[in-house]
């Protein structure tokens, strides 16, 4: 009897806790959250309009980072390398990512480990897959040199000139980040309602109609959402080109991430590489807003 | 007879593919795997005379014993601490109404952790820690992974929570369960799935990261397995058995943590985006 009430007492004591008790809760993982976010995204702006002379603070430089950034050729080189990378890689990677998927929907056998071998590549350390690649092109070692000349084709030597390397970094990037978008259209392919598909089987649709006219309109929203992903996380490709390219030969792989690496960790300049990353992440802002916009009216 | 044919041509597609996916590792392997000589002697599928020379260099001249041991190290550290902090914060977001809006903003923040292009972070993060002085500290790595971390298993977290009917631990909480011994005891039994897709997101993201460990460390003391990969380019006319052995070393520990965790592996690579 007496220990009933004192759980009882307990109970009520918890839910007394409750006010507060959330709050509490939230808090520490905010100020994680905060730590590498808010935090250093307002530090990034400081920089982005601080002198800075052989990494030393010498005091605000006002607004002349920016113009320095945009008067840049080298700046302009990589945005537009960046814009090209992106829209290459994700491209090639939400045609094949869609095929794959539409491919593996129908029921065939062995579903889970052909699942598991093709999604392989997204789950390696990008940096691995560089060095795995870098090996394959290599001209002395490599396998892309001795497969071009079998087919009787002159050897390529893949990262020796602009054009090839920059379709091999490419290549590298589709290898390894197809299996993101294959796996997530999957999983939306799978979720999709079956009615108006049979609805339409049963009117004689064939494939191609069938696909077109019903099953893209309803996978719309999650390709969106795959391809937005995939977007983002493109625009801040750093790892594979560090290792394969160095952004090499010349310019001509040098993204917007290793040319502010660069320019932050070479050569000292953390204002210029910030004032670029501000000026990076405004963009990518406004591309998120728009993409948000778009999948609201996809979703409805 | 008609059917059989498209069925056949399904088949081959999918071994294609399943090669250009797979045949890298393999080729890796195999050069890891090969004596000097061997490896400019041609592509070969398999080593002719295998040895382990190229692993035992690693480990006694470049310093993979250190760098794993950092991984390993701050990997669990910090999904540990992440997946306290992140869980705890999702609990409170996923069942309460809290004022100024944060259970919108929270999640807007998280999503925003998650979006940001990591090129972004680095310079601050490497001026912020440069001025407490934990640049090439394992602790200082921690820190930021922990903070990046939790915006995942906040994100995911709170959506699995969510799914938890409230009657559940309300019912607890009458047997005499506080808030606290509720949710360990009931609801993260029942959210075990989600938690293990969370906790593979979290440990494949910190041990592949390579920009952040780049940046904010200089030497073995803290540096991790991915940068003491890219530590051998600069040797790679010479080195290149080791190279590949160092690449099948970054890649082994996630391809053996894949295969014991397979069955809610899936579910974990894609961020909860895939149930």
């Amino acid at each position: 009897m007496a220990q009933a009430t004192v759980k009882r007492r307990r109970v009520r004591a918890a839910r007394a806790q409750l006010p507060g008790g959330p709050y509490l809760l939230l808090v520490p993982a905010l100020v994680a959250l905060a730590l590498v976010s808010l935090y250093p995204l307002y530090y990034g702006i400081r920089a982005s309009v601080t002198h800075y002379l052989y990494g030393r603070d010498f005091g605000s430089a006002g607004l002349e980072n920016y113009r320095r950034v945009y008067h840049d050729p080298y700046f302009h080189q990589a945005m537009w390398t960046t814009g090209k990378y992106v829209l290459v890689v994700v491209t090639c990677e939400t045609v094949l990512g869609l095929g794959l998927a539409l491919l593996v929907s129908r029921e065939i056998r062995f579903a889970s480990p052909i699942r598991v071998g093709l999604i392989l590549p997204m789950t390696i350390a990008p940096v691995v897959v560089g060095v795995m690649w870098r090996l394959m092109y290599d001209s002395g070692i490599g396998v892309t040199d001795p497969l071009f000349q079998a087919f009787g084709f002159k050897a390529p030597e893949v990262l020796a000139s602009n054009t090839s390397a920059f379709i091999g970094v490419c290549i590298v990037d589709i290898w390894e980040w197809t299996p993101l978008i294959f796996l997530i259209v999957l999983a939306g392919l799978q979720s999709l309602p079956q009615e108006p598909l049979e609805a339409a089987r049963v009117d004689g649709a064939g494939r191609v109609r069938l696909f077109f006219d019903h099953t893209l309109p309803l996978l719309a929203p999650v390709l969106l959402v795959a391809i937005v992903l995939r977007t983002i996380d493109a625009i801040g490709t750093f790892d594979q080109i560090y290792v394969l390219t160095g952004g090499g030969p010349g310019v001509s792989t040098q993204l917007i991430s290793i040319y502010a690496y660069n320019t932050a960790f070479l050569f000292s300049q953390y204002g210029l590489a910030a004032a670029m990353l501000i000026s990076l992440l405004a963009m990518v802002m406004l591309l998120m807003i728009a993409a948000v916009r778009l999948m609201k009216r996809v979703a409805v | 007879m008609r059917a059989r044919l498209p069925r056949i041509g399904l088949y081959a597609t999918l071994i294609a593919v399943l090669v250009i996916a797979a045949f890298p590792f393999w080729w890796m392997l195999d050069e890891s795997l090969k004596q000097p000589v061997d490896i400019f002697s041609g592509v070969t599928l398999y080593p002719h005379h295998p040895t382990l020379t190229n692993y035992s260099q690693l480990f006694n001249s470049y310093h993979f014993g250190a760098y794993l041991e950092n991984s390993i190290l701050i990997v669990t550290m910090t999904v540990a601490i992440s997946l306290v902090l992140g869980t705890l914060a999702a609990y409170s977001l996923a069942r309460f109404n809290l004022r100024f809006g944060l259970n919108q903003s929270s999640l807007v923040v998280a999503l925003l952790v998650r979006m940001i292009p990591g090129i972004l972070l680095v310079i601050p993060l490497y001026l912020m820690l440069a001025k407490w002085g934990l640049l090439n500290t394992r602790i200082g790595l921690v820190i930021i992974y922990t903070g990046i971390n939790t915006s995942f298993v906040i994100w995911m977290m709170q959506s699995f929570l969510a799914e938890i009917p409230r009657d559940i631990e309300e019912a607890a909480m009458v047997d005499g369960d506080s808030r606290l011994s509720a949710l360990r005891r009931v609801v993260l039994p029942l959210a075990a799935p989600g938690l293990a897709a969370t906790a593979i997101f979290s440990v494949i993201a910190t041990y592949n990261d390579f920009l952040i460990a780049l940046s904010l460390t200089s030497t073995p003391a803290a540096q991790t397995v991915p940068v003491g990969v890219s530590t051998l380019i600069g040797k790679i006319q010479i080195q290149i058995g080791p190279m590949a052995a160092a690449g099948v070393i970054g890649a082994l520990p996630i391809v053996i943590f894949a295969l014991i965790v397979q069955r809610h592996f899936v579910r974990g690579l894609t961020l909860g985006a895939v149930k």
